[in-house]
């Protein structure tokens, strides 16, 4: 590797973490200073039998404060921004993916989002990349109701983008109060009194909704289909563009599934 | 009439304009309702393939004029409505707080004169500006033959603005719209390019200054119902963009929906691998700093429906092939079938921190299926060595086997200097059609 000893060489080891960012860090400072990579990092929900050597690692702030402040010192303040993004993306083994590219980081500096086609770094800006364009998705995609002058919806994406959706919704309805919430996160973005709050949420009942919310929904469906020209009927290019996964929360699209 | 009616009716009437775009502007929310994106949102997607953004509406379908191939023609008999502009702005309204749509998107037919219709249509945008407090995007046609201070009201409260200029030339105008002349759409568009200009010196001077059309304007036009060339229509997309400060040209496949003498008949396919294919050349003169003369010429005046306008033009300048992709100009790799605007940034940012082979490449976001024809790379510095024939093959475009022989038969014959490629009628399949194009194409480099 460029005439540098590497920081760690690969063990026959695995890693428990209790899936925190924090904990995650804490992964990369035990990796470093036991000088091994470990072949996997499982959390209690992500675990799989195994027959090698299983170390669970605890969350020590500490150790974690002392290897975010490395990032941006040794890497760049944009390499541990996004190493944070891709934490929350749905990428399979995402800690090895970004324990792979923070040692590669801790070679290379800088550089390192720069070297767009290393077998380390490429996984890791494609999760990313996978994220924004699913948030970007969202911004259109999510469906309000109205209860009673509050707004709320309902969402099932793949990357945790609550938190990169907050600045665009709250911008955009500063006036009113609104509710989205993330059902496979189990996660919910509160916007009320122009506070805006992300807190885990388990489940949630919506309301009955009432007439005048009804009426809207079948303008909207109504307007969808008539705005449809049928000479130019093509539905593999509306799946292409709006995948059936996000149908479900859609007023017009969940009735066609 | 109720509500569902005339949504109906005035969606119905509004739905062959083309674009729905809401890109342009980026106006950072916090007062009152709304916010716009630079990229624009697509909310939805509808049956046809086409995105939703905005809700796109008449006014009303009540049309003085008499155009052939509108469905709101005069003599047409359908059921007449329109907005009040209370409706129109509560809808919009709604529909917005539920993330339905990105904004407004509002035409109409000529409703009295062209300026009583577009007075209307500002009383709808101020309803939705000053009472409202609505800060969504705003696309507004413009009506030809407005007065030049109705358009400027009306562009300080849109984001775009757009005139049609309907028809790829002034002959066909004169057979099928003729109550709207050439001058009377070049006018306005000519009016918004300056009031663009004059409002972007009077920013710079005064900051309050009120902003004309951030989002800048757009046209349309129908293809296929007239009988100009491929190389007219991307040379006249051409001029637009330069002369007029246009932000997009829209292309739209005629759909027959009147009966008609001078009109194509009824049962007639729209052209959509045409239209796909004006899209595409739009682009490369648009994204990839390509000219309108080497897309095209007088002697291929049409496209070649089997091939994307990039690589008919790759295939015909081998001689600038392969290029060296750890030393070509930003500006090179952009001519590069199966690169792109983002990949040719890529390579030039990756290739700083070491050198690019295929497997880099493929990394980057390369589409290497095509490119690695044209391309030099770290492991293979002697580049490609295959026959044309493989080539052309490999660059076919998949789209042509889903639009069938029908739609490959709307391409004109090709001139005296261009390829003699097989019409439909000559074979009985596209995949058979395909593969005798790649022959024919190959034999004739």
């Amino acid at each position: 590797m460029h005439g540098k000893q590497p920081l760690a060489q690969p063990a026959n080891v695995v890693f428990l973490y209790d899936g925190s960012f924090e904990g995650f860090l804490c992964c990369v400072y035990h990796t470093v200073y036991s000088r091994q990579i470990p072949l996997a990092i499982y959390t209690p929900e992500n675990t799989q039998p195994t027959l090698f050597e299983e170390r669970s690692i605890t969350t020590d702030s500490a150790q974690a404060q002392k290897v975010r402040a490395s990032i941006p010192a040794k890497i760049s303040p944009a390499a541990l921004e996004m190493v944070e993004t891709v934490f929350l993306s749905c990428l399979a083994e995402k800690e090895l993916a970004l324990l792979k590219f923070l040692l590669l980081g801790y070679q290379q500096g800088s550089k390192i989002l720069h070297m767009l086609g290393h077998p380390d770094v490429a996984p890791v800006l494609k999760a990313e990349q996978h994220l924004q364009g699913e948030r970007h998705l969202l911004l259109g995609f999510v469906r309000f109701s109205d209860y009673g002058g509050v707004l709320a919806a309902t969402i099932t994406p793949k990357n945790f983008i609550l938190p990169f959706l907050a600045s665009h919704f709250t911008a955009r309805f500063s006036q009113e109060d609104f509710l989205i919430y993330d059902k496979t996160h189990k996660a919910a973005l509160i916007y009320q009194n122009g506070q805006t709050r992300l807190a885990p949420l388990e489940e949630i009942e919506f309301p009955d909704v009432s007439e005048t919310e009804t009426e809207y929904r079948k303008l909207w469906k109504q307007f969808y289909h008539t705005i449809a020209i049928e000479a130019r009927y093509n539905p593999k290019c509306r799946i292409t563009h709006i995948p059936k996964r996000y149908w479900q929360n859609m007023t017009e699209l969940a009735e066609l599934l | 009439m109720d509500m569902m009616q005339k949504l109906t009716i005035l969606a119905d009437s509004a739905k062959y304009d083309a674009a729905c775009t809401s890109s342009g502007g980026d106006r950072a929310g916090g007062v009152g309702l709304g916010s716009t994106l630079a990229p624009g949102c697509c909310h939805t997607f509808s049956a046809d393939g086409r995105c939703v953004s905005l809700l796109k509406v008449l006014m009303t379908n009540d049309c003085i004029y008499d155009c052939k191939y509108c469905v709101n023609r005069r003599s047409s008999e359908v059921p007449r409505t329109t907005f009040t502009p209370e409706e129109l702005a509560e809808l919009t309204i709604q529909f917005y707080r539920r993330n339905y749509i990105e904004g407004l998107f509002l035409s109409s037919g000529v409703l009295q004169t062209p300026d009583y219709t577009m007075e209307r249509m500002i009383e709808v945008l101020e309803l939705l500006r000053y009472r409202h407090n609505f800060w969504g995007y705003i696309h507004a046609k413009t009506i030809p033959g407005s007065s030049p201070e109705l358009v400027h009201r009306l562009g300080l409260l849109a984001d775009r603005l757009s005139v049609n200029i309907e028809l790829p030339s002034e002959d066909s105008l004169k057979q099928l719209a003729p109550s709207k002349t050439r001058q009377a759409i070049l006018k306005p568009m000519g009016l918004i390019a300056g009031g663009l200009q004059q409002n972007k010196q009077e920013l710079a001077l005064y900051r309050n200054t009120p902003k004309f059309a951030v989002a800048g304007q757009a046209t349309q036009m129908i293809i296929g119902a007239t009988p100009e060339t491929d190389f007219h229509i991307i040379r006249l997309a051409q001029g637009l963009y330069n002369r007029y400060e246009l932000k997009r040209v829209f292309y739209s496949a005629y759909i027959p929906v009147v009966e008609d003498t001078l009109l194509p008949s009824v049962d007639t396919k729209p052209p959509l691998l045409r239209e796909h294919r004006l899209y595409q050349a739009d682009f490369l003169m648009r994204q990839y700093h390509f000219n309108a003369d080497e897309i095209l010429s007088e002697e291929t005046p049409n496209f070649n429906p089997y091939l994307d306008p990039k690589c008919n033009w790759a295939i015909h300048n081998m001689h600038r092939f392969p290029v060296d992709v750890n030393r070509a100009s930003q500006a090179e790799l952009l001519r590069v079938p199966g690169v792109g605007p983002k990949s040719a940034q890529r390579i030039v940012a990756a290739r700083r921190t070491g050198r690019l082979g295929m497997a880099e490449l493929k990394r980057i976001g390369v589409v290497l299926k095509r490119a690695q024809y044209f391309i030099i790379t770290a492991d293979n510095p002697t580049g490609p060595k295959v026959g044309k024939e493989t080539t052309i093959r490999a660059l076919i475009d998949p789209k042509v086997y889903a639009a069938g022989v029908e739609q490959l038969s709307l391409f004109g014959p090709q001139g005296p200097g261009g390829l003699a490629l097989p019409q439909a009628q000559d074979v009985k399949n596209a995949t058979e059609a395909a593969e005798e194009a790649v022959l024919c194409m190959a034999s004739n480099l």
